[in-house]
């Protein structure tokens, strides 16, 4: 098991909306407003090669997600073509605002240079708890949004916005004990993971033991 | 068992500049900053969990101001809106990267948006080293730094060190194990117990109260 981010910000070439790989001094990217893009795969800032998904042997848990607090960021996670976060009529919403869950954390709400206007170090206000669970063979998003113009003071100016998640990794053993522990209805995390090998660990000594004794003291 | 850290500053020793910019860097045996000696291993009879790993933060704002502007106390390399260096930190065991992103490909690390070294109430922290990394007896391991913004690194060498003037640094934290305790963190690891101070020495615990309990009775 391994602990995992992913940065995205809307940079990229000035030539590309979106690269595989981080560039120097890259340029921000406009993001049109009041539409989803997957931060894996949406075509703007970096991206990666593939849809974010898990292998036959691999589960994921989604411990914590972020995005940029200006302009009305906000991130939503969707698992195959399930939205998690909804409205309480069950109707879509945009997901966790960047003002609950900053990135970077401490940054402003609003993107000044001005030491007299930069005055706001945002905490968060949002726990991603309950973890988001991705099962093996789940196709994952993170999708990010906002609602104003990502244009600055100028027109010339675009607002640079990032987004981020943490999660951990199970795979191999790891990923079948956190199915396991799916099944039990006990809470996947590194804890509970290493708490299930030990009982199995434990099972079998206990079961080596009996063996012994049956067989009267010989192995 | 003891708490170690290492501390990197880009511009101690062979300064840091531009060129490195784009590239990965070993915080100790990159050629650049303050380096040790030979890589980073561990004998035998150690072994090392790294507990925290940090780098010199990045803020975002908007593209238009002009090189050097100051924001926080960091400086925009560029006129793209990006204000520090833009810095990853990944970690290497033997020839194998830590982080790697969904598609399974390595990645550039934790960002020091996510990890800022130093913290402070402008660069808070949202990632958090758990579970540990486990570096086992014989293993090599290294921290690599890549930044993606051209910094002020040359201007004022001096105070380079501050945040102020994009001075590049890293952080790592590790538990150094070694002697019997090594041992015991490799019975830990066997064992599926999470490797720390605390639990090592309930190990220790239980095997002098093992060895304390008094002999089994003799049979007739």
């Amino acid at each position: 098991m391994r602990s995992q981010v992913y940065e995205w910000s809307n940079l990229a070439t000035a030539t590309q909306a979106s690269t595989l790989r981080r560039t120097v001094d890259a340029v921000p990217q406009l993001v049109p407003i009041n539409r989803e893009y997957d931060i894996f795969i949406g075509g703007i800032g970096n991206n990666i090669t593939k849809p974010a998904e898990t292998t036959a042997t691999q589960f994921i848990v989604i411990e914590d997600i972020a995005c940029s607090a200006y302009y009305g960021g906000a991130v939503q996670v969707r698992i195959n073509t399930t939205d998690y976060f909804q409205n309480p009529d069950v109707t879509d919403q945009s997901g966790v605002p960047g003002l609950a869950s900053p990135y970077p954390r401490g940054s402003s709400d609003q993107p000044v240079v001005d030491a007299t206007t930069d005055y706001t170090q945002l905490l968060k206000s949002f726990d991603l708890y309950p973890d988001v669970y991705v099962l093996p063979g789940q196709v994952f998003q993170i999708l990010y949004s906002c609602t104003t113009a990502l244009v600055g003071a100028a027109a010339t100016n675009t607002i640079v916005v990032s987004a981020f998640v943490k999660y951990t990794l199970y795979d191999g053993p790891d990923a079948l004990i956190a199915n396991k522990l799916l099944e039990l209805g006990v809470t996947i995390n590194p804890n509970n993971v290493d708490w299930y090998k030990r009982t199995l660990i434990e099972q079998q000594q206990r079961s080596r033991v009996a063996a012994v004794a049956t067989n009267g003291g010989s192995a | 068992m003891r708490s170690q850290i290492y501390a990197w500053n880009s511009q101690a020793g062979t300064a840091w500049t531009n060129a490195q910019t784009g590239t990965a860097t070993s915080i100790f045996i990159g050629g650049f900053g303050n380096n040790i000696t030979k890589p980073a291993e561990t004998t035998a009879t150690q072994f090392v969990v790294i507990e925290d790993v940090a780098v010199s933060p990045t803020a975002f704002l908007f593209s238009g101001p002009v090189v050097n502007t100051i924001y926080r106390g960091v400086a925009n390399g560029a006129e793209n809106g990006v204000y520090g260096n833009r810095g990853y930190i990944q970690i290497r065991i033997n020839t194998t990267d830590y982080f790697l992103d969904p598609d399974n490909v390595g990645n550039d690390g934790i960002p020091g948006a996510a990890s800022p070294y130093p913290r402070s109430t402008d660069f808070q922290p949202c990632f958090n080293l758990y579970p540990d990394v486990y570096v086992l007896p014989g293993q090599v391991f290294d921290a690599l730094v890549t930044t993606y913004q051209n910094g002020a690194f040359l201007a004022n060498p001096a105070v380079a060190a501050s945040l102020a003037n994009n001075g590049l640094g890293a952080f790592m934290k590790y538990t150094l194990y070694d002697g019997p305790d090594a041992l015991i963190a490799n019975k830990l690891l066997e064992m599926g117990i999470s490797i720390n101070p605390g639990n090592v020495d309930w190990y220790k615990r239980t095997l002098i109260q093992s060895q304390s309990a008094p002999a089994p009775m003799p049979t007739a």
